[in-house]
């Protein structure tokens, strides 16, 4: 399904979405961040973002999730609670191809060999709509260098592409297809002039200089080969270990796991999940105090590995899907690209 | 004027002569224009070095980093490190002194003046670029002056510069070994305390109102907390483990740990870890500003450890990184303490 819908129109179409929590990029304290189409948004959808400071991956794998509640009283065997999210659809918009990307990657981690029951009860209410890159957002981007396209729809429901005055919506999935059908008659039919546009766009888009991983298809075996390289040490020198690279990543996804203990007498609290990071120093310390991976230089081998080596023996593709968010949101200048490229120049 | 060469040939001869074990400084990195913290040990890499609007980052956290590591490997170091210091960096390093984090003789400052100006804010600078990215910043005078594909664009230093630059009172590292550029100090580019002092003309509900909202956007990421050369705590009350872990610690001790702070970023557990960490920094924070640069949903942090240090300026006449052997904040008593409570 191929549309044409007037600027004018994007608020007739998220208000026709009842059934639905619209979220749409908002500028705000400086950031760009997703907020729900709410009184305050409502009737000021633009969809003229860059790309969020935040990637959308919290929609179906929020950053605190709450597993069930536990309470024991004296005497009694202990009562567990599961909560799993609420049923509520959301339909995220101005998602960037990059995004896009990095929710079939999150599906291969928590639907592939297991089902997650909290994500997987997110996951299968969220609807993407995306927006095609016209030219880079960021100066950081580099998605063409990891199989992506600023105009990629993998990943997505909905494609939308900006053509000036409209845009061009294709689409994707059925869910696409219901968002796009509750509100038919703000649509237009294509003309054939639309169909040429958008291919010009499109084309136009892809061609627009990237930042560039020279090697991407050597990477797996060259990182395995170099694991041992001194130039983790070196690259991570200035490293701080702050948690920005993998909480602004769309596809990064460990998880730690605690219990909030609310009260000790009678003990009643939550389970709770949260992001975790490989950059921290205490991540996969063990309880001998000992930890694996003991220095910066290891911890952001971790991190690049992880995306373009261990990601890729697992799933036959990369993990990074190049927003470029860890390199642009870095307080002391890492940058996957430059890590990568010398990394495997290194591996000869 | 500081010529960036005369930087290059002091670490060059130093690295060259052993007189200096590495030079901590700034070179240019790969993103844009920006600079990023350089480890030279090879004089010939001395050439790397660079000075410009975008030399943000209080570089002494690396030698709190060095000395963490010597202690880890029991080591000790056969010569000083060199290190690159503007006016805010050079007091961190004076209150590590009065810590007694390391010795005056480990660290070798090469001290720069930021002159008439200061660092960059690129939130502020972005708007000027008409969305393009710069791919170098120099100083020239007043202005900051930026090549974009668009070419060249000069800017008044005054309209891009980081608040904590425009407020910053002492722009020139007293404490150094050997110094570069011009003392301007008591140049007037902005009230001191200018941010806080708006602030705090809001009544009580507004400001909490502004603090919650800002608690609630907290990631915890601890990218303030990592940036900052004085959160040097082995142990800090907002990680999971708390304590040093030896095979002398039993399973109970272990899981008997306290947990100051859950992992969980919600309001109540962002507030204990932004206020703590506020608290400890009282005496101690010399307005380097880069928690706030560092922070990547924009929390407005130095309005809070701006607070603890007019605090300790108007209730004490304290100077934090004044002189290294000036009294620390909380560690010393004056026999004049304006609280009848304490004398």
């Amino acid at each position: 399904m191929e549309k044409i819908l007037d600027k004018k129109q994007i608020d007739d179409w998220i208000a026709a979405l009842t059934d639905w929590d619209v979220h749409t990029p908002v500028l705000e304290d400086g950031i760009w961040t997703y907020q729900p189409v709410n009184s305050a948004v409502r009737g000021a959808v633009r969809l003229d973002h860059p790309n969020t400071n935040q990637s959308p991956k919290g929609f179906a794998f929020p950053q605190r999730e709450i597993f069930f509640s536990f309470e024991q009283i004296k005497g009694e065997p202990p009562r567990l609670t599961q909560i799993l999210p609420k049923e509520q659809r959301h339909a995220v918009f101005g998602v960037r191809p990059c995004d896009g990307r990095g929710v079939p990657r999150m599906d291969k981690v928590f639907t592939d060999h297991v089902e997650d029951p909290y994500y997987n009860a997110r996951r299968k209410n969220v609807a993407y709509v995306g927006l095609a890159c016209n030219k880079p957002p960021s100066p950081n981007c580099f998605c063409l260098s990891v199989g992506g396209s600023p105009v990629s729809t993998d990943g997505l429901d909905v494609q939308m592409t900006d053509m000036g005055d409209r845009y061009f919506v294709k689409a994707i999935t059925e869910t696409g297809k219901a968002l796009m059908s509750v509100a038919g008659s703000f649509f237009a039919e294509p003309a054939a002039a639309d169909q040429k546009q958008v291919k010009q766009v499109h084309a136009e888009a892809v061609a627009y200089p990237q930042r560039k991983i020279n090697d991407p298809d050597g990477a797996p075996a060259k990182l395995k080969a170099s694991f041992n390289s001194p130039l983790w040490e070196e690259m991570a020198r200035a490293c701080i270990g702050c948690g920005i690279c993998t909480f602004l990543c769309p596809t990064c996804h460990c998880f730690d796991i605690n219990d909030e203990v609310q009260s000790k007498a009678p003990l009643k609290g939550q389970r709770v999940r949260t992001w975790d990071n490989c950059q921290f120093p205490d991540f996969t310390m063990h309880s001998s105090g000992h930890n694996p991976r003991e220095n910066t230089g290891a911890r952001l081998r971790q991190r690049v590995n992880h995306k373009f080596q261990y990601f890729h023996e697992n799933f036959g593709m990369h993990q990074c899907t190049g927003c470029g968010r860890c390199i642009s949101g870095c307080p002391v200048g890492i940058d996957i690209v430059t890590v990568v490229n010398k990394v495997t120049e290194h591996a000869g | 004027m500081i010529n960036i060469q005369d930087i290059r040939d002091t670490a060059r001869d130093m690295l060259a002569k052993g007189e200096v074990r590495a030079v901590i400084g700034y070179r240019r990195g790969s993103r844009g224009m920006l600079a990023e913290p350089a480890f030279i040990t090879d004089p010939a890499q001395a050439d790397d070095l660079v000075w410009d609007p975008t030399c943000f980052h209080n570089l002494s956290l690396y030698l709190v980093e060095d000395r963490k590591f010597l202690t880890h490997v029991r080591k000790t170091a056969n010569a000083p490190i060199a290190i690159v210091t503007k006016g805010c960096d050079a007091r961190s390093i004076v209150v590590l002194l009065q810590e007694h984090y390391f010795k005056r003789e480990d660290v070798y400052i090469i001290g720069v003046s930021c002159e008439g100006t200061g660092v960059v804010d690129e939130r502020k600078l972005a708007p000027h670029l008409n969305g393009f990215q710069a791919s170098n910043a120099a100083f020239d005078g007043d202005d900051f002056v930026f090549i974009t594909a668009e070419g060249e664009k000069r800017l008044p230093a005054r309209e891009v510069m980081a608040d904590r630059c425009l407020e910053c009172r002492i722009p020139f590292p007293k404490e150094h070994n050997a110094v570069f550029g011009e003392d301007k100090t008591g140049r007037q580019l902005a009230e001191p305390f200018a941010a806080l002092t708006r602030f705090e003309t809001q009544g009580t509900a507004e400001r909490w109102d502004f603090w919650s909202h800002h608690f609630d956007r907290c990631i915890r990421c601890f990218a303030c907390r990592s940036v900052c050369p004085m959160c040097y705590c082995e142990e800090c009350v907002v990680d999971s483990i708390t304590f040093p872990v030896t095979t002398e610690t039993t399973a109970e001790d272990k899981a008997n740990r306290i947990r100051w702070i859950e992992r969980s970023a919600v309001r109540s557990e962002n507030i204990t870890y932004l206020m703590t960490r506020a608290m400890h920094l009282a005496g101690r924070c010399t307005d380097c500003g880069e928690c706030e640069r560092a922070c990547p949903v924009n929390v407005p942090i130095r309005l809070l450890n701006n607070k603890m240090e007019r605090e300790a300026r108007e209730q004490f006449g304290f100077e934090p990184g004044a002189s290294i052997g000036g009294p620390s904040l909380v560690a010393s008593f004056l026999d004049n303490d304006p609280g009848d409570f304490i004398r």
